[in-house]
């Protein structure tokens, strides 16, 4: 192959670049002169690569023109692929002529890749050429014939095949079994079920792989009609190879009408439990003909893991009949049993489950009472006197069972009831689930500000420390500008425990609002450990949110001031690099004239000048007064690795070489940056040797560190 | 794609995934461990046996889910990089605390183990397609990687391939079993959002692009890279190290492929679910203005659009209905017209689209034999919108789609994008 002296095509080739008009039809006397061009490359002693890619453009806008030179190709090995992208795509008789003459002189895997174009075309002129090749000496060859016959699928191909099916060695019986499958497919298509029947059963008898089985007994089925596809299908299901029993509960889906599904009820209740589990879920994806007192009479009573995938099942298939039962069976002592009713029981869908549900809820009595409230919660039912009704339950079970459903179901003008559960519970056992639940409330209430105004009240309503930091915790999740001043109040009062709850839920605070509260605990705070963390918390809003640029420039300039640690400076540098413009590259060059940061300092300046666009000059301009000049680097060599494992990165190393002595690599992974990990799982070392402005250095770098190189002296 | 994943345990997930739906929203393939027979331990003969192809850094994710469940034993490891396959061994064999993990270089040895029943495939997607088909044909259901296909062929060959072959295909489409997204597009699908008028992705740069054919390098000893193998499916061309990243390689074929299929099988399949998994858009509209639009049969517009979104992270959709409108993205969160569209219901925050439950999904599917929620049908509609788009981009004009026949209406130059020839010996 000849090797081009340009870069070919390298990877991204915007399509809109010269490969295609942008016109928005593309007139016939237009292409013309294209495929003319297209041509002369292929005529001549072009690089194979310009020839590739010119055979691609060609399976666009070659025409029967461009079949002779294509063809010419096909001896080719580097280039067969590629013209057979243009002559599979080219329309007409010329591409499929040229693809079967070639089938008389090519050989090995060339002939195979020829022969798999003319399947994908279906040419059914090559029906003789590709059953003469079902006896070819190659077996590759064999089964590619085989499968193109198939893909013909015409009465002559399918005969070839069959024909060949008792007849070929064991090697290319499965791809013929497979093109018996696809011809067998096409009849059946095409309304011709008996001899689809006839194929597939012919393979289902012969001595071929399993998984040609399975494909001919899936079609045998569903060619057949019921009163024979039935027994057929329950036939499989009582296989006892697996992968048939298998293919019968994926049949059983696609099986149309609705006489197989007593079949499979009968044979769910014959059947071993594990496989009656199974059935009951390929009834149960048959939600409209589903015999579902079968599948109500499994979940009832039976061996438990047919009975879960039941209950489970009427989930989908369940109506307002499956009630009584299921409640009877979500009061069971076994507690994945009633888990599962209760489950589905919450699932089923219908008002009139709904209505049944909300009328036996007053008549409820022993278990069943905290049941039906817990239905009540789970399916969101308006009952909400009656719930507050059971609040004043002596029955634990009853009053966490009404809190829950009272979380799920109040709407704002009865949360005081949640709130007063809260504050002051008639039985203090009931305070942690009354919590969630007013959590679970608050956090879907429309209207959070009046939400938070009745938590924040609340707040003032208590003298439990405990009870109050509840409140902050709901007042977090819900958000909003009275959340913040109740917290923001909170971190700044007297008590340790509020402060401490305060000041971690704003440093977790959700919306960019609290940066300015953040900001004044962090000057105010009384103890250390809550400045830190107001800092933090600031710091993280600057880090994470949407902002815009100017009040990030401007939270980093705060945050700097406020900054005590050479620790939590370097935090800022983070912030200033991640976000690169002209205000954060003032802040970092501002940052190099202070000596404990001048090292952590300079290579986010230069990262920040290489990333930012707009006035190069000022900018250049702006790292001279830093101290930090423009230079020439070279990369004389660059190898990364470990021990005598080691890649050389030189060229890529180069190619990232800007104007500065610091170098950004695509990926902050230097295997991502390096095509690949030389020495998995051991540590590795970036060694450099380069110069600067003509003065030879060295330097070495961990493993994704940074390559700030220094200047040589 | 980042591969900065949220990896989160199953059980809190089916907790979670009835607190948001309420109804039989995730219900239908998930059943009880105990129901299936398993009731905590797994039996032998419950397992289900796995290897994975092409495990490099997504692979090496999903693989960490699939060792999370405890009814998979991983047994195979196929890449045509030593190095990846040293890595993986390692990983599975430390996991299950054996040297069992066998290694192959040719992916067809692994397909020929009768022990093996499913397959994790996240090769880069030349492979995709192919692979798949492959594994079908020898009897392997698979959980594999996006984009799935390189073209609108690939996609309708792989649906009917699953749908003969009976297998169990699951694709990489990890938001379908994210609640936040199975949410709005419950709201969608369900008419909450009245009339649906509009459904948007995010396609996250609207480029095609194609690999090329770059200066011949050495080419190393095929078991250190078998340059063949991975060349696999695509056209001949010679060894060189810059192709071997295996993420961009020949991603979509022809001319077309890149931004738009990238992303847009992620998103573009959150938005074909919205719209109740119907066939894919009729109508293509050119870019412009930053926006594809493209036109169901019924009237409602799928949109790539570039910018505008609420910042919900990675993957953004948006549904619009005549009353009402959803954004949903991958930090979890999702943003509603009105909160009254929650009626009440509180919707479970995933950040990080965690694919535990995607393959959880898959396996459970393994063993009742239904679909799993990123079937070959699924996959098949909204591929075949993100290939139409790319068509309709590279062609820079309007293109028809006809859902009956699948081919461009009166377009000769688009239906030639439709499919591409494999190199030899490999076919569909």
């Amino acid at each position: 192959m000849q090797n081009s002296q340009r870069i070919t095509q390298f990877v991204i080739l915007l399509v809109t670049l010269n490969l295609l008009w942008t016109a928005t039809a593309v007139a016939e006397d237009a292409v013309a002169p294209q495929e003319a061009e297209l041509l002369a490359v292929l005529r001549s002693d072009a690089p194979a690569a310009d020839k590739a890619i010119t055979c691609k453009k060609l399976a666009i806008y070659g025409s029967a023109e461009a079949v002779p030179d294509l063809a010419k190709l096909l001896a080719d090995p580097e280039l067969n692929s590629w013209a057979r992208i243009a002559l599979e795509a080219i329309p007409g008789e010329e591409a499929d002529e040229a693809l079967r003459n070639a089938t008389e002189s090519l050989d090995g895997l060339l002939l195979v890749g020829t022969i798999n174009s003319i399947g994908v075309r279906q040419d059914a002129q090559a029906v003789e050429i590709l059953s003469a090749h079902l006896q070819d000496a190659d077996s590759d060859v064999a089964s590619a014939a085989a499968v193109a016959l198939g893909h013909v699928g015409n009465a002559s191909a399918s005969e070839s095949l069959r024909q060949a099916l008792a007849t070929a060695s064991l090697s290319v019986r499965s791809s013929i079994a497979e093109g018996c499958v696809l011809c067998a497919e096409s009849f059946l298509a095409d309304g011709d079920s008996d001899t689809a029947r006839q194929i597939y059963d012919e393979v289902r008898a012969a001595d071929v792989p399993l998984q040609r089985v399975i494909e001919a007994t899936r079609g045998a089925i569903l060619a057949r009609k019921e009163d024979e596809a039935i027994p057929l299908l329950m036939e499989q299901f009582r296989s006892p190879v697996k992968q048939l029993f298998q293919l019968a509960l994926g049949t059983a889906r696609e099986f149309p009408g609705g006489d197989v599904d007593q079949a499979l009820a009968n044979e769910m209740r014959r059947t071993s439990p594990e496989r009656a589990a199974l059935i009951i879920q390929a009834m149960a994806d048959r939600p409209e003909t589903v015999v579902l007192t079968a599948v109500l009479d499994a979940a009832r009573q039976g061996p438990k893991e047919v009975r879960l995938s039941a209950i489970e099942a009427l989930k989908r298939i369940g109506d307002v009949s499956c009630l009584p039962s299921l409640l009877e069976i979500a009061l069971e002592t076994d507690e994945d049993v009633a888990g599962t009713a209760k489950d589905t029981l919450s699932e089923i869908p219908g008002d009139d489950v709904d209505g049944q549900i909300l009328a036996l809820l007053p008549q409820s009595e022993g278990g069943m009472y905290p049941l039906m409230i817990e239905l009540v919660g789970r399916r969101r039912l308006q009952a909400v006197p009656e719930l507050i009704k059971a609040l004043e339950s002596s029955d634990n079970d009853v009053r966490s069972a009404a809190l829950i459903a009272l979380g799920e179901t109040v709407n704002l003008d009865r949360l005081d009831v949640l709130v007063n559960q809260v504050v002051s519970p008639d039985h203090s056992d009931d305070a942690p689930v009354a919590q969630r639940a007013l959590k679970a409330a608050s956090v879907r209430m429309p209207d959070r500000e009046a939400c938070a105004v009745m938590l924040a009240d609340a707040i003032d309503q208590t003298p439990s420390v405990k009870t109050m930091s509840a409140l902050l915790e709901i007042l977090a999740a819900v958000g909003g500008t009275r959340s913040l001043e109740a917290v923001g109040a909170a971190a700044n009062s007297a008590d340790a425990q509020l402060q401490d709850t305060g000041t971690r839920l704003l440093g977790q605070w959700m919306t960019a609002d609290a940066a300015p509260v953040l900001l004044d605990l962090s000057k105010s705070a009384s103890d250390g450990k809550y400045r830190d963390r107001a800092f933090r918390g600031y710091l993280r809003i600057a880090r994470q949110f949407v902002l815009p640029e100017q009040e990030r420039v401007d939270m980093c300039e705060q945050a700097f001031e406020m900054s005590r640690r050479p620790a939590d400076q370097k935090l800022v540098l983070e912030v200033l690099e991640r976000y690169p413009n002209a205000g954060m590259l003032g802040l970092a060059i501002q940052a190099m004239q202070t000596p404990e940061l001048k090292d952590d300092a300079t290579p986010v300046v230069l990262k920040i000048a290489e990333k930012i666009g707009g006035d190069q000059k000022q900018i250049i301009e702006q790292l001279s007064k830093a101290g930090l000049e423009k230079v020439k680097l070279e990369i004389v060599q660059a190898e990364y690795g470990a021990g005598t494992t080691q890649k050389n990165v030189t060229d890529i190393l180069q190619e990232q070489v800007r104007n500065f002595p610091l170098i950004t690599l695509k990926s902050n992974s230097y295997n991502t940056s390096f095509g690949g990990d030389p020495a998995p799982g051991v540590v590795k070392e970036l060694k450099v040797r380069y110069r600067i402005d003509g003065k030879e250095g060295e330097a070495s770098f961990a493993e994704n560190a940074p390559i700030f190189l220094p200047l040589p002296k | 794609m980042s591969d900065t994943v949220t990896q989160v345990p199953r059980r809190a997930f089916l907790k979670s995934a009835l607190s948001v739906t309420g109804t039989a929203m995730l219900a239908p393939t998930i059943i009880p461990s105990s129901a299936l027979g398993l009731d905590g331990a797994v039996a032998p003969s419950d397992r289900i046996v796995v290897g994975g192809i092409g495990i490099g850094n997504r692979g090496t994710y999903d693989l960490s889910c699939f060792l999370q469940q405890p009814d998979v034993q991983f047994v195979a490891v196929c890449d045509v990089k030593e190095r990846r396959r040293l890595a993986v061994k390692k990983i599975a064999d430390d996991h299950h605390g054996n040297e069992n993990c066998d290694m192959y270089r040719d992916f067809r040895d692994l397909l020929d183990r009768s022990d093996i029943d499913a397959l994790l495939i996240a090769t880069g997607p030349n492979w995709h397609a192919t692979m798949a088909m492959n594994a079908a044909k020898a009897g392997k259901d698979m959980y594999c990687e996006k984009p799935v296909t390189k073209n609108i062929s690939q996609s309708l060959i792989l649906a009917e391939t699953m749908r003969r072959t009976g297998r169990v295909f699951q694709a990489g489409t990890q938001r379908r079993n994210l609640p936040h997204f199975a949410f709005a597009c419950e709201l969608a699908r369900t008419g909450r959002l009245g009339k649906l008028k509009k459904v948007y992705a995010h396609p996250a740069g609207m480029q095609a692009m194609m690999s090329g054919w770059l200066p011949p390098e050495p080419e190393p000893d095929r078991e250190v890279v078998d340059w063949n193998m991975y060349l696999g499916p695509a056209a001949w061309r010679p060894f060189n190290e810059k192709l071997l990243d295996g993420f961009n390689f020949e991603k979509g074929g022809g001319l077309v492929g890149g931004g738009v299929l990238e992303w847009g099988s992620h998103c573009v399949d959150l938005c074909q679910w919205a719209v109740g998994d119907c066939p894919p858009p009729v109508e293509y509209d050119p870019p412009k203005d930053g926006e594809l639009v493209a036109r169901y049969e019924n009237g409602t517009e799928l949109i790539f659009r570039e910018k505008g979104w609420i910042p919900l992270g990675s993957c953004p959709v948006r549904f619009e209905g005549e009353t009402g409108w959803v954004e949903a993205g991958d930090s979890g969160k999702i943003v509603l017209s009105s909160p009254e569209l929650l009626a009440g219901r509180q919707v479970e925050e995933i950040g990080g689209y965690p694919a535990t439950f995607h393959v959880r999904d898959f396996l459970d599917c393994v063993k009742t034999r239904s679909k799993p929620k990123g079937n070959a049908d699924a996959a098949c509609n909204a591929h075949i919108a993100c290939h139409a788009a790319n068509i309709a981009l590279a062609l820079d004009r309007q293109v028809k789609f006809d859902n009956t026949t699948h081919t461009f209406i009166d377009d000769e130059q688009a239906n030639r994008l439709r499919s591409e020839a494999l190199r030899e010996p490999w076919r569909l």
